[in-house]
């Protein structure tokens, strides 16, 4: 593909895509102060940055997989959202520091973690060197939940680039990720498959009881991964719980099959496409 | 179950689908000792690449709707009956007829219908617009059957496969067939898990029950005939119960030399609106026929084409978004009439070759397997359904 750009194509949304979802603020409010940076763009059933916000700023409303909507006159750039975000893509940033410094605030799972005051490298969303800058914030209270956030102050030229930075410690070769703890079993009343609001329950029930043995089998038993998203989120929960029902490797575990179309698309949108073209990818 | 097994059961019914899952109940409610044998699991393939359609509308007059209309009489009390939620639904069925000469087409088939029993009306344009009020303005007319229903057709096969264990009968799921041998007082079944040994075996295997038959030496004329189906999100009442164009029957059939005004894509690949709302609010869209081997991939011109002939009949869905597509293939013999017989093979019997109707045909072919293999008179005369008919005098 090449010049095909954004998330499913390069591990991080384009600038286009990011705009065009619900959370970038509007012009004028960059320089009111902090305001809540959300660029959730790829319509996954996910909410826990709703319930997040104590201001009621942000909004995801139905279905689930709306991207979620800030009302930047009611965020006043907390970050309590920022921990918040599973697939950690909203940000803080405050362009009203002066001195043509900007603050950009970053969830960041790397240990060691920075100090106060600490000179870093400053990252793009493509993980690339921006500038040098200083971590003027390290938060890591317990209700973060293991994910920190960091304050760097870059200038402001730089403030809509930078969104992360290098870690302290890069990991030997071959030496991969560590688990920061062990994988818990979860409880029966926990919503596994959001889209049909399936629990942990019903789906051991379907492994227990109905004999399903691969995701697939779950989903015919107990519809966990027939809603919206199609098991894009539940899927891997669902092939662990039958690894740890049934004792086998999780590599063993066979995952649904995956259909057309591979995002969501309009019965007008999928017509109205007469003949087979080069631009199929993009409709389908 | 592993290791070999030197129990005899009385009746194997290999393949776990609607079908074999139907024949396994019906058995074992008899008091018969079955084992349901399958390659996967419970509604692996056909059973779960279906919609739920439980019709007589789209049968020919005469026994093939008789017979149909006697499986279809069986599903409320077989939804009281099993423990399984089957979500079946009776609010009827509505045909379309997009030009007035489909019209009279269908006013001739509805009386033929209405002589051997089944309750059918013709609608005028006002008439389907006062019932389905965001059909598309220029449809011309009608053909309402009472009696049309829907289940969920995995449920359907689960509900019987588990009903049939509750009574006794032994699940051997994931455990593939390797050979079969006919001997003096039983069937040699060769399995990955061992041996089984059983008086009576039934093929339900649908699109693969030619493979099983070949093991006794039966050459079985059933082929896979492709059907693929878009899924919608769950969304508002489109309509409020299953409607499809008429034009269904010829494409179904391949008779008769009307044909449809339709574009070349919906055409070539044997497309007719079909519109079938579930239980969870969601709607699916079909329907394709095409003979393509086992191949079960969706693909892209026929999803196209299906969406396409929706929009037609239902301007409102160009709006509603399409979250999957599936394919699945439809056990079809030469004169789309299943195979539920015995053979030449004492013993082994086939209920195989449903072709689209395997789901709405499960309960009857369970049941008349059942009386078969009893040794019971049949409720009707079933020789349209014989294994033989399929050979001249002289292969019989």
């Amino acid at each position: 593909m090449g010049t095909e750009k954004g998330i499913i194509y390069d591990g991080y949304p384009s600038a286009e895509e990011i705009r065009q979802a619900n959370g970038w603020p509007e012009e004028e409010r960059w320089e009111k102060g902090p305001v809540a940076v959300v660029e959730c763009v790829q319509q996954i059933p996910c909410n826990p940055c709703e319930g997040a916000c104590p201001f009621h700023a942000i909004q995801i409303g139905n279905p689930i997989t709306n991207t979620p909507r800030v009302d930047t006159e009611k965020c006043v750039g907390c970050g309590m959202c920022v921990a918040a975000c599973p697939g950690l893509a909203i940000f803080v940033v405050d362009k009203s520091l002066g001195n043509g410094l900007a603050a950009v605030s970053f969830p960041f799972e790397y240990v060691p973690l920075p100090q106060k005051g600490d000179q870093v490298d400053a990252l793009s969303r493509a993980g690339e060197f921006v500038c040098k800058a200083e971590v003027i914030k390290v938060m890591n209270p317990e209700r973060n939940d293991h994910t920190p956030v960091i304050t760097l102050a870059v200038p402001k030229e730089y403030a809509d680039q930078v969104r992360t930075m290098r870690r302290l410690r890069l990991p030997e070769k071959g030496e991969g990720f560590h688990k920061a703890e062990k994988d818990e079993i979860l409880d029966d009343d926990v919503i596994v498959c959001r889209c049909e609001e399936i629990t942990a329950g019903e789906i051991r029930k379907a492994i227990r009881e109905y004999k399903a043995t691969t995701v697939t089998e779950v989903k015919r038993r107990v519809r966990a991964g027939m809603g919206l998203c199609q098991g894009r989120t539940c899927g891997k929960i669902v092939a662990r719980m039958i690894a740890e029902e049934t004792g086998k490797p999780m590599s063993e575990i066979l995952g649904s099959t995956d259909r057309p179309p591979v995002r969501p698309v309009s019965f007008g949108e999928l017509a109205a496409d007469k003949e087979e073209s080069d631009d199929e990818r993009d409709n389908v | 179950m592993s290791g070999t097994m030197y129990k005899t059961f009385d009746v194997a019914v290999i393949g776990a689908g609607s079908i074999g899952s139907s024949v396994a109940y019906f058995n074992a409610k008899k008091g018969a000792q079955v084992v349901l044998i399958d390659a996967g699991d419970i509604a692996q393939s056909t059973s779960s690449r279906s919609d739920g359609n439980v019709l007589v509308c789209d049968k020919q007059p005469g026994f093939d709707a008789i017979f149909a209309k006697a499986s279809q009489d069986m599903f409320p009390e077989l939804s009281r009956e099993l423990d399984y939620d089957l979500e079946w639904k009776q609010k009827g069925s509505l045909f379309l007829t997009e030009t007035e000469e489909e019209f009279e087409i269908a006013s001739k088939f509805c009386q033929d219908m209405k002589e051997c029993g089944i309750s059918m009306r013709m609608m005028d344009q006002k008439e389907i617009q006062d019932d389905e009020p965001l059909l598309a303005k220029d449809i011309y007319g009608g053909l309402e059957t009472i009696s049309d229903g829907s289940v969920y057709p995995i449920g359907l096969a689960y509900g019987l496969a588990l009903g049939a264990e509750k009574k006794g009968a032994i699940l051997s799921l994931h455990n593939r067939v390797t050979n079969i041998e006919k001997q003096e007082d039983a069937f040699r079944i060769e399995t990955e898990n061992g041996t089984i040994l059983a008086r009576n075996v039934v093929d339900a295997c649908g699109v693969w029950a030619p493979a099983i038959g070949a093991m006794v030496g039966l050459p079985i004329p059933i082929r896979p005939r492709q059907g693929q189906i878009l899924v919608s999100e769950q969304t508002f009442q489109v309509a409020r119960r299953k409607v499809h164009e008429f034009g269904y029957m010829l494409t179904k059939f391949q008779s008769g030399s009307y044909r449809r005004p339709v574009s070349e894509r919906v055409e070539k690949h044997g497309v007719a609106f079909v519109f079938e709302p579930t239980a969870s609010h969601n709607f699916l869209i079909g329907s394709s026929r095409a003979f393509a081997g086992e191949d079960i991939s969706s693909e892209i011109e026929v999803m196209k084409a299906m969406a396409e002939r929706a929009i037609r009949f239902f301007p409102v869905i160009a709006d509603i978004k399409v979250i999957r597509s599936y394919s699945g293939l439809r056990p079809y013999t030469p004169d789309h009439m299943p195979i539920v017989s015995g053979t030449p093979v004492e013993g082994f019997y086939i209920a195989a070759g449903h072709e689209g109707d395997g789901i709405g045909l499960a309960p009857i072919t369970g049941k008349v397997m059942a009386d078969m293999i009893a040794g019971e008179a049949p409720f009707m005369d079933l020789s349209p359904l014989r294994y033989d008919r399929f050979f001249s005098k002289e292969e019989r």
